[in-house]
């Protein structure tokens, strides 16, 4: 009680409390339960493991079975899922970047109205589901597909291209999934800057690609970064987009977790899996966090 | 030279406001000029477009005799202060304040010494290296001085530069920045709402009301000869007696009022004629006070003590006159034990001489 008291000073316990109890809820228990099954042993049985405490005979018995880690290090398959993951949500950020920073800018330099209307068009496709509209991207890139069809009517191709079930298709689904995440936090950022220091730039003499290099980028940091975690970090585990865009082509971490999970109804290491990739992804948002509060000091 | 900064007939409107109505003025070289006005009176509208953030409706500025009408903000020699410092706050002060001189690719070593002696002259060399929100709020205005100071502008423009600051602080450092303006040479316009701060620091004032320039003059000039109502009331506390011109002499006026039972005499010729509508202007300062009835022909009048603000240098009286006027007197507490101090609701005597108030004709 002590230790927690030092932890949670009295005053601050009701505005910390629902925080907390979220966190605690949806994040420290379901992943404590991830954690317990990935050190167990696959059973057929319900449910399809075993347990780790056992107590028989008025003896406690613990198992703990780090095989299934020591099995994602054997295979090389977990190695190859990992990084392409790691890869192709990485390269995925940087295009999301480059596209949702201008128009970030764009919107934040227009006028009141025109700046809603447009961040209601950037959030539109998120109110239907993200299952319904990377379908719609089937039927864009299929063989007999919108843009197969359109080039071979124009007579640019004599048949039609490979598009689907490529890792090209896969970086379309995810850029087209995550560009809303990129670009509301770029947009925050760059409205909250003071247009007085632009102006302040340009009375010193500073030309407008100077004040944008100068002044607008290095204080819109916090958005980029902001930004391309809220892409990266779902993109590594994102599932539905390379299996339904990726066909065989892209092996993405995601998808040996469903397989695992559902497939081969090995909860242990599909368990070890998830565990796994929250290792990797946690330095990541420790340093987003870190960057995260202090901006926030700076910003007092 | 006397027409350094020459405004002609600038006017600018935004949509249905006019912010600034045909204001025409000069700065001479080397002079602070401080636009004195009430908020939302135009003054950061016309500072901003002699900096040339915004674009003039009409009329056009000569800065040396050049004109600045179309060219942009960063190409003219004009700096400016901002109301709220504006620095850039992922600077270190140093970085801040060579912003200005890296735009002009000057040469590393010059570059170095300037900022150099700029921080030594705003006494900041020991906090160059930190950041704008490391700093105290009379040090950032310090930082946002040096920075607009460093490229030696034509023309320095500082918009409330002692808004942020606390009242101590501000009397201290509305010296101290005049004297760093003044040392440097640089011609300067300021705006303000304090009265006291452009008396300080400025050799001329122009007031400003709703977008126009009402008066402009030398701090004493406003303050001893308002040219009408505004200016008088605007700078500092005034009496003022609506009346009649009863007689126009060339060298003396009377003046009745309904406030006062005797008419007033002023001691000078003015411009007008009999039966004319003025308003006479008194400042709480040349009033006396006393219990004895001083026994003049004019320019006095019995009341009764209604207030007295007690504020250590001086004590504010409001009396309230016979005729229902209330009027304020200042008198000076140099004695440190008077024995017979007015007290509230004590029957007085105020007077004033002849040559003490100000005819108003607008
Ligand atoms: N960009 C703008 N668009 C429309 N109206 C404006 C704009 N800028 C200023 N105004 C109007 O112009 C008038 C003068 O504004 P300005 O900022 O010059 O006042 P100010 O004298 O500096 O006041 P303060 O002492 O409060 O700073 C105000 O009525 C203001 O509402
Ligand atoms: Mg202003």
């Amino acid at each position: 009680m002590n230790l927690l008291r030092r932890w949670l000073p009295d005053r601050r316990w009701g505005v910390i409390a629902p925080p907390f109890l979220w966190l605690s809820l949806f994040f420290v228990i379901p992943f404590a339960l991830v954690f317990k099954i990935s050190l167990s042993e696959m059973a057929i049985a319900q449910p399809p493991y075993v347990p780790l405490l056992e107590y028989l005979d008025g003896v406690l018995n613990v198992r703990l079975n780090f095989g299934n880690y020591t099995w994602l290090f054997d295979d090389p398959l977990y190695a190859d899922a990992y990084l392409s993951s790691l890869g192709i949500a990485a390269w995925s950020t940087v295009i999301c970047l480059a596209i949702g920073y201008p128009m970030a800018y764009a919107i934040s330099k227009m006028r009141g109205s025109l700046q809603n209307l447009c961040l209601l068009l950037v959030v539109l496709p998120s109110w239907t589901s993200l299952l319904i509209r990377v379908y719609a991207w089937m039927g864009i890139l299929k063989n007999d597909g919108i843009i197969n069809n359109v080039l071979l009517a124009v007579g640019l191709i004599a048949e039609p291209l490979r598009l689907l079930n490529t890792t090209g298709a896969v970086y379309v689904g995810i850029v087209y999934a995550y560009l809303p995440f990129m670009v509301l936090p770029l947009y925050a950022n760059l409205t909250r800057m003071d247009p007085r220091l632009l102006e302040a730039a340009a009375d010193l003499g500073a030309r407008p690609l100077t004040r944008f290099l100068r002044i607008t980028l290095p204080l819109s940091v916090g958005g980029v970064i902001a930004g391309s975690m809220l892409v990266f970090i779902p993109a590594v585990g994102e599932f539905v987009v390379p299996e339904l865009l990726g066909g065989n082509e892209a092996t993405m971490i995601g998808k040996v977790l469903w397989g695992e999970f559902f497939a081969n109804r090995d909860w242990p290491v599909a368990s070890a899996v998830a565990t796994l990739m929250l290792l990797v992804l946690i330095l990541p948002i420790l340093l987003f966090h870190r960057y995260q509060s202090r901006e926030l000091e700076v910003a007092r | 030279m006397d027409d350094y900064v020459s405004i002609q007939g600038l006017t600018k409107r935004f949509d249905d406001v006019v912010a600034v109505h045909d204001v025409s003025l000069n700065i001479r070289q080397g002079e602070i000029f401080a636009l004195l006005g009430s908020s939302g009176c135009g003054k950061s509208t016309l500072l901003r477009c002699l900096a040339g953030f915004e674009v003039p409706s009409d009329g056009r500025v000569l800065l040396d005799g050049e004109p600045l009408a179309s060219s942009e903000p960063h190409e003219r020699p004009v700096n400016m202060m901002f109301q709220s410092y504006a620095l850039f706050p992922h600077m270190t002060v140093e970085s801040n304040v060579a912003f200005g001189l890296k735009q002009d690719r000057l040469p590393k070593a010059e570059l170095r010494e300037r900022v150099d002696a700029m921080l030594e002259l705003v006494q900041l060399t020991e906090l160059r290296r930190r950041k704008p929100h490391q700093l105290s709020g009379g040090q950032q205005q310090r930082v946002a001085l040096a920075r607009s100071l460093v490229k030696r502008p034509k023309l320095l423009l500082l918009d409330e530069p002692m808004g942020a600051l606390d009242r101590k602080l501000r009397s201290r450092m509305q010296f101290e920045v005049a004297a760093i303006i003044e040392r440097l040479g640089v011609t300067c316009m300021m705006v303000t709402h304090d009265q006291d701060e452009a008396m300080t620091m400025a050799d001329r004032i122009a007031i400003m009301d709703a977008g126009r320039i009402v008066q402009i003059g030398t701090p004493d000039e406003i303050y001893e000869q308002p040219n009408c109502r505004f200016s008088a009331e605007f700078i500092g506390s005034v009496n003022l007696f609506d009346g009649t011109v009863a007689d126009d002499e060339r060298d003396h006026v009377t003046i009745t009022t309904d406030d006062l039972e005797s008419s007033l005499y002023v001691g000078h010729g003015i411009t007008g004629y009999e039966g004319m509508a003025v308003a006479f202007a008194l400042r709480p300062e040349k009033l006396f006070i006393a219990r004895e009835n001083p026994g003049r022909l004019h320019n006095q009048a019995h009341g009764r003590v209604e207030e007295i603000g007690y504020l250590g240098s001086h004590s504010v009286y409001h009396v309230r006159l016979d005729r229902g006027k209330l009027i304020q007197v200042i008198t000076l507490n140099n004695e440190r034990w008077a024995a017979d101090r007015l007290r509230w609701g004590d029957a007085v005597w105020v007077h004033w001489d002849d040559e003490a108030g100000v005819v108003l004709t607008s």
